[in-house]
């Protein structure tokens, strides 16, 4: 009896680790073709469990193909990806129940209120009847929409028909996650709002896929980002492409800068490049985890006061040396 | 096939329908003039005016009767042949919204996200168009029989309709004609991306109805077994081909590729 408890127990501990460890979303070789063009070409990623995860690209890139493969709503030419698990060729239906989507588009149905697109898309997503109710009431209340559930979402703003179609992707509590262009055309509180939703997903373990074209969004929000142009340029977490690709950058604001003050920066070791403005000092760095403390410390032994000191966003210089590397 | 899922879009489809303003007008409107205006503008005067002698019977009087009875009796006939037009123009009203209009809209790609397979999408968005097509239809048709038998009542002391003829019009043709434009529709949507284009285009699926309606007229055709039995199968065979025709051009791929 003992021996098959803990048989039992090895066992599932097992299969748990299994699911721990094996990626939300595996892409081998995925390749698409429009004819003679190439969307995308030989795509191989891996995307793991509860990881935010960036696509980043310029227009054309593929990132909106590679993002409706994922989702099987095209097939690929070529290779082939996993998608929590299960095959975008031969188990597309599985992967549309356990996935969520918000299109590039949001194509709301502007005659019908917030209430019943959610209703709808709920049925068809197969939620039962006792869970629908609260699920669409929990989503529109904290996106802030429940007070005007009733009215078509013509009327709507923007941003809050952008909600609308994110508490559609959201509305059978999917596993993963797509969002292309999640904040494009919002105004930034309601960008700040859609943000802020992502963290909270995030923080429930779910495995989020965002195509974006903005890069502080994407420093701020993601694990990790690919730099797609039809083929993958790079991958890695924001910090590590910085690292790699760009210059860390970080300003300064100072009561007063001295003589001294900028000599005492300027030989600090891992110091590339010290910009003086009237009352800023913008400083290059190696690594700025290791060195801005250092200069912290050398600006106040010689006598500075420092107002701020600001890490400047360097993916987006990253990001344009290797985009336009190719 | 999960009708529970066929239904929850053939829904959405209506409800989207009926908040648009001029399907909602087509829905009404429509049926109406075939039920009321018709038999009034028809049959009316016939029944009110002179005697008819045999050499002013038209080609499309039913033999066998007094003149006036032939004529009316004849006439009952055309307008029950008309009715066939009813599920030919509103699947191709709604449809132009709820196909092309939520093609262009791009309202489709978050529906071809979901757990739904190519068949409960067809066949739910048929569905859409259909059943308020044959449900307009057989309203319009009960109002119709009720003004028909009060008019004619006194001229053959019977009720005329429904007959067969009519039933076989209203439960056999009216469905498989629906069925034809919806499928028709279907068709024209992979390729069209105007709601307006879509709906004149939607409009020839009248065609088959008016040329059996014409071939009556005319005199060509009488309405018996034989030529019921011929016009049914021919408009089967249609129905069925277009259906397989717009099954072939739905799919999602082709829906987010190549309907453009
Ligand atoms: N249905 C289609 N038919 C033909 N070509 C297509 C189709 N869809 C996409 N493409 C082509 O595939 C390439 C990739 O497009 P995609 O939409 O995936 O780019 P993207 O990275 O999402 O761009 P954006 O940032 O502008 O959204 C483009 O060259 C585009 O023209
Ligand atoms: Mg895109």
């Amino acid at each position: 009896m003992l021996d098959l408890a803990l048989l039992d127990f090895l066992f599932t501990s097992k299969v748990q680790v299994l699911e721990m460890t094996q990626p939300a979303i595996e892409t081998r070789a995925l390749t698409r073709k429009f004819g003679n063009t190439v969307a995308v070409r030989d795509l191989s990623l891996r995307v793991r469990r509860g990881e935010v995860f960036a696509l980043l690209g310029p227009n054309g890139a593929g990132k909106t193909t590679t993002v409706r493969m994922l989702s099987c709503l095209i097939r690929p030419s070529a290779g082939t990806a996993l998608v929590a698990g299960n095959d975008i060729i031969q188990d597309a239906l599985k992967i549309r129940e356990v996935v969520g989507l918000l299109p590039e588009n949001p194509g709301l149905y502007p005659e019908l209120s917030a209430y019943y697109t959610l209703d709808f898309y709920a049925k068809l997503y197969g939620v039962p009847a006792s869970e629908r109710k609260r699920r669409i009431r929990d989503l529109l209340e904290l996106l802030g929409i429940w007070e005007r559930r009733n009215e078509p979402v013509g009327r709507f703003s923007r941003g809050m028909q952008q909600k609308v179609a994110i508490a559609r992707a959201l509305v059978h509590d999917p596993e993963v996650l797509f969002l292309d262009e999640p904040t494009a055309s919002l105004a930034p509180e309601s960008a700040k709002v859609v943000r802020e939703f992502i963290r909270k997903l995030r923080r429930k373990g779910r495995t989020i896929l965002l195509c974006t074209h903005n890069l502080h969004e994407a420093e701020q929000l993601c694990d990790r980002v690919a730099i797609l142009k039809t083929s993958l340029l790079t991958v890695g977490s924001p910090t590590e492409l910085e690292r790699e690709f760009g210059t860390q950058r970080v300003e300064i604001q100072l009561k007063r800068i001295t003589a001294r003050i900028l000599q005492a920066v300027r030989r600090i070791g891992g110091v590339r490049k010290v910009k003086r403005g009237k009352r800023t000092l913008t400083v290059e760095v190696d690594d700025s985890s290791e060195v801005n403390p250092r200069i912290a410390s050398a600006i106040v032994k010689a006598g500075g006061k420092i107002v701020w000191m600001k890490q400047a966003s360097s993916l987006e210089e990253a990001y344009l040396k290797v985009v336009e590397s190719t | 096939m999960r009708m529970d899922r066929v239904w929850t879009i053939a829904r959405k489809d209506i409800a989207s329908a009926r908040k648009h303003r001029y399907v909602l007008y087509g829905l009404i409107g429509i049926p109406l003039i075939f039920a009321v205006l018709i038999p009034l503008s028809m049959l009316y005067p016939v029944l009110l005016g002179e005697q008819i002698t045999e050499n002013d019977l038209p080609s499309f009087a039913v033999p066998g009767l007094e003149p006036k009875q032939a004529m009316a009796l004849g006439l009952v006939q055309m307008s029950v042949l008309m009715f066939m037009l009813l599920p030919a123009i509103i699947p191709s009203v709604i449809s132009s919204y709820t196909f092309v209009g939520e093609k262009v809209n791009r309202q489709l790609e978050p529906l071809l996200a979901t757990p739904t397979t190519d068949a409960e999408l067809l066949v739910g968005k048929l569905m859409g168009a259909f059943v308020p097509a044959m449900l307009s239809t057989l309203i319009s048709f009960a109002g119709f029989v009720v003004i028909v038998d009060a008019l004619t009542f006194p001229l053959f002391g019977r009720l005329l309709l429904p007959d067969w003829i009519s039933l076989v019009v209203l439960l056999v043709f009216c469905p498989l004609v629906g069925l034809a434009a919806t499928s028709f529709c279907v068709v024209i949507s992979a390729k069209v991306s105007d709601v307006r284009a879509a709906m004149q285009l939607g409009a020839l699926s009248v065609l088959p109805p008016m040329g059996f309606y014409f071939l009556f007229t005319a005199g060509i055709v009488r309405l018996n077994w034989l030529s019921i039995v011929i016009f049914g199968a021919l408009l089967a065979c249609l129905s069925v081909g277009l259906l397989a025709l717009g099954r072939a051009r739905f799919g999602r791929e082709e829906i987010l590729v190549r309907w453009r």
